[in-house]
């Protein structure tokens, strides 16, 4: 980016925002008329859309129950959102006590949103990057201060993926973001797909286009070249809602229609 | 399953999905099962409260069950499982009241947690908005901190003089401090070298600067500036740029390397409340003062000489358009002989005059150092030296005879300038003037060491049937080697050898010499700057043979000097025609 590091932020609370609709669809509050206003439209076009959002946080929260199983206490949760019930933090230390997480988002309302929540909490932190940028990420002094590297990290990019186009190259992206994690550790991706949703594919890249992050929804084996060079865990890549659920869903007829594959890996060693 | 477990078993199945929360199954049924209890415990108490309802409702919120659905789904499990779970002796008015109770509790729960959201997301924004604006503050800021500073030394600029100014105070003194000669030792010892320089350089001066509470700025490369607040006195900034000129005098090292190094400063020291350009100019105009009067040391601006400048600037600009105006003319004065019985006119001297459009009449002290100073002076001479032969050339006397030659004086660089005889050898051609009766001055300094050009000009003018009359003689710097080799026709006394009216005796035995120099290598001799009889009288008496001053006549415009030629000759002799020049002076 050609963006000098101090020139400001803008901040356009004249546009949608993924994340607060993304909080609107969840049940929350956290949200403008004109995030509700374009997050209406869209579960217009797509009536399964809250249920999509749910199916795709329970699974970062079952991901992140796996991990913690493993054995891993530190977390780099990246494109965060509005953390409304259920924060990643809440969910690990509920888990396991002194666990760790760095949250990452690019929006600013969002991070000053993380920043409120957090107040207080010494074992997590939120900060303004973009994914664009995995090394300011990494690099950055609130990741350093809190994550150690030379432990097992579980890496979660819950929803985020899609919201980069090939042009940026998201696989360059996340290859530079797995580089420094030591063997042991694992890398959570759940990602937005139009593979079972033909009929509103064309009405919901339209309705993307209006936010200020525009979305790139990806086939199955686009997907799946995230995990390159990664082990994924049982049972692979899948729909969201069928990632080792908890009890059987009821709530899809189809499990397509959840909308997002997830898949959680394994960094080999 | 039956009883209590099967209620909240039926009550975590209808929850599943209606609502996002974060709780594993097993979570969710401890969650219920508590909930449950309290239900069945409030229903089956000897004294019913309902209320027990309303902080279920707010509890199962609190857990993450808050979407419509989840009440919906939870009120109708109530109303169908939960007195059968019991054992069905339940009174249907308490269940309706329980359930009443828990909607209540769950709606108020709902509320609070959207006006809580509602507040916290207004919350953020207003601080992301805040940042943002404060980084866009920081970095407008930074940016102005750049505009305003010089990256090397990290001084402000001229850009921030504005501000600085501002709060000055009073009065506010300037001092433009110059490295001189700064150029040279980048060249010589490289641009690193020169910025190191440049760098202990602002060292010292930020040093001094410190312990008087003023203002340390870099203009330019090599330029400071010295911005003094609350000035008492021109005297403040003086000293100021004293002290500064004598830190900067002593020697720099750098890179192992004694650089010595001398400063020029302007000062300038005003009441507040002026143009920043305007101050900074003042100073400019000091310092170009202190480079012209040397170097190493500072002047301070004065309105009346920088006045005098500007109108000295203003006229050497009008230059080309007067000549193009045709503003430059001539008038002559007579050059009589001091031999022989009349007061014969035997030449006149061209003096330049400009006719001014505002300025009026200004003669040739006036501009022709302008015009050598901004290279005018060849186009200048060339048309003044068409214009005496074009007037000399209508000059008659009355009888007929050869009338007088015009002498035109010739600037430094027009000697010097090759082709001088084929160009006035044009010029004779284009105004019928005869050769012989054009004398050309030149001044004895274009003769201190004569190139080729100028040996070159001489002879062709020699050759041309020019005569070249050497001007000023005896005040500087006469070459006798030149007079004897070149090819010269006279030499004219400078007005001082003239002298007092009661000169010494060794003045008179200096100026026979002289003369008897000049006689000796065949040169005529004439006497400028007569104003008495007296002198007069002395010079024919040394032997001169030529005298040209008031005494025989101011200089006329063209008109009158050739009305004088073409008048009929003077019975009187040239001692008696004094009286006669007072009126023909104007």
């Amino acid at each position: 980016m050609d963006r000098p590091d101090w020139a400001p932020e803008g901040i356009d609370l004249t546009r949608p925002s993924v994340a607060r609709a993304y909080d609107y669809w969840l049940g929350g509050s956290h949200n403008f008329a004109i995030d509700r206003d374009w997050a209406r439209q869209v579960l217009a076009a797509v009536p399964d859309l809250r249920l999509m959002a749910q199916a795709n946080r329970a699974f970062l929260h079952r991901a992140v129950r796996f991990m913690v199983d493993q054995g891993v206490r530190q977390f780099l949760d990246i494109g965060s959102g509005i953390p409304t019930v259920g924060n990643v933090h809440e969910i690990a230390q509920r888990a396991a006590p002194g666990s760790r997480v760095v949250y990452v988002d690019i929006d600013p309302v969002a991070v000053a949103h993380s920043e409120q929540i957090l107040k207080g909490e010494p074992g997590a932190a939120v900060i303004m990057a973009d994914l664009r940028q995995p090394s300011a990420v990494l690099t950055h002094r609130a990741t350093r201060a809190l994550l150690d590297f030379d432990r097992p990290v579980g890496l979660l990019l819950c929803s985020v993926l899609h919201a980069i186009p090939d042009a940026d190259d998201p696989y360059g992206m996340v290859r530079e973001l797995v580089k420094p994690l030591p063997p042991g550790s694992y890398v959570a991706i759940s990602h937005g797909t139009l593979d079972d949703l033909v009929e509103e594919a064309d009405e919901m890249t339209e309705l993307a286009g209006r936010t200020t992050t525009p979305i790139t929804g990806r086939p199955r084996a686009e997907v799946e070249r995230f995990f390159a060079g990664l082990e994924l865990v049982e049972p692979g890549l899948v729909w969201s809602v069928l990632w080792r659920p908890e009890e059987p869903d009821e709530t899809f007829e189809r499990p397509g229609r959840s909308g997002f594959y997830a898949g959680v890996a394994r960094v080999p060693g | 399953m039956s009883g209590l477990p099967g209620f909240v078993a039926a009550w975590g199945r209808a929850l599943r999905a209606v609502a996002y929360a974060p709780l594993t199954p097993p979570e969710r049924t401890t969650l219920l099962a508590g909930l449950a209890e309290r239900l069945a415990g409030a229903l089956a108490a000897p004294a019913f409260d309902p209320a027990a309802g309303y902080w279920v409702g707010t509890d199962l919120v609190a857990a993450g069950y808050a979407a419509p659905e989840a009440l919906g789904r939870t009120l109708t499990v109530l109303r169908t499982r939960l007195p059968g779970a019991l054992g069905g002796e339940v009174p249907q008015e308490r269940v309706t009241a329980l359930v009443e109770s828990l909607a209540a509790g769950f709606a108020a729960a709902v509320h609070e947690r959207s006006l809580d959201a509602q507040e916290s997301i207004r919350l953020a924004a207003l601080t992301a908005r805040d940042r943002a604006e404060r980084k866009l503050r920081e970095s407008e800021a930074r940016i102005r901190h750049l505009v305003t500073h010089d990256p090397l030394t990290g001084l402000p600029n001229r850009a921030a003089l504005a501000g600085l100014l501002a709060a000055a105070g009073d009065r506010v003194g300037l001092c433009c401090i110059d490295l001189d000669r700064f150029a040279g030792v980048n060249d010589s010892l490289g641009p690193g070298v020169g910025d190191r320089l440049l760098g202990a350089a602002a060292d010292r001066l930020r040093a001094l600067v410190a312990a008087g509470g003023h203002r340390l700025l870099r203009l330019d490369g090599d330029q400071f500036a010295i911005l003094l607040a609350d000035t008492a006195g021109s005297e403040d900034a003086i000293k100021m740029a004293d002290r500064a000129l004598a830190v900067l005098a002593e020697p720099f090292h750098v890179d192992g390397t004694e650089v010595p190094l001398t400063a020029s400063a302007g000062v300038v020291e005003r009441p507040a409340g002026g143009e920043p350009a305007e101050l900074i100019r003042a100073a400019h105009i000091a310092l170009h003062w202190a480079k012209a009067d040397g170097r190493g040391c500072w002047r301070l601006f004065d309105d009346a000489r920088s006045t005098a400048d500007a109108a000295r600037y203003r006229l050497s600009a009008a230059i080309p358009a007067g000549l193009r105006r045709g503003e430059f003319t001539l008038d002559y004065q007579p050059l009589v002989a001091l031999t022989g019985g009349a007061a014969r006119v035997t030449g006149a001297e061209a003096l330049a005059r400009w006719r001014h459009p505002v300025e009026g009449r200004l003669g040739a002290d006036r501009f022709i150092g302008l015009a050598q100073d901004a290279g005018l002076i060849v186009p200048l001479g060339d048309h003044l030296l068409e214009l005496a032969c074009q007037q000399a050339a209508g000059w008659r006397t009355p009888d007929g005879t050869d009338p007088p030659h015009v002498n035109v004086n010739l600037a430094a660089p027009q000697v010097y300038r090759a082709g001088l005889a084929g160009l006035v050898a044009q010029i004779l051609d284009r105004t019928g003037l005869p050769p012989h009766r054009l004398h050309l001055e030149i001044t004895e300094y274009a003769l201190i060491e004569p190139t080729r050009e100028v040996l070159a000009n001489l002879r062709a003018l020699g050759a041309l049937g020019v005569r070249v009359v050497v001007d000023d003689f005896g005040t500087g710097y006469s070459n006798l080697a030149c007079l004897r080799t070149l090819p010269l026709h006279g030499i004219k006394l400078a007005a001082a050898l003239v002298g007092p009216p009661a000169a010494a005796a060794s003045d008179r035995a200096f100026l026979a010499t002289v003369v008897a120099l000049g006689h000796t290598l065949g040169l005529t001799v004439t006497a400028e700057g007569i104003e008495t009889a007296e002198q007069a009288e002395r010079m024919r008496e040394a032997g001169c043979d030529v005298g040209q001053g008031y005494y025989f006549g101011r200089p006329l415009s063209s008109d009158r000097i050739a009305r004088r030629i073409a008048a009929p000759l003077p019975r009187r002799s040239w001692t008696d025609d004094a009286g006669s020049t007072a009126e023909s002076a104007l």
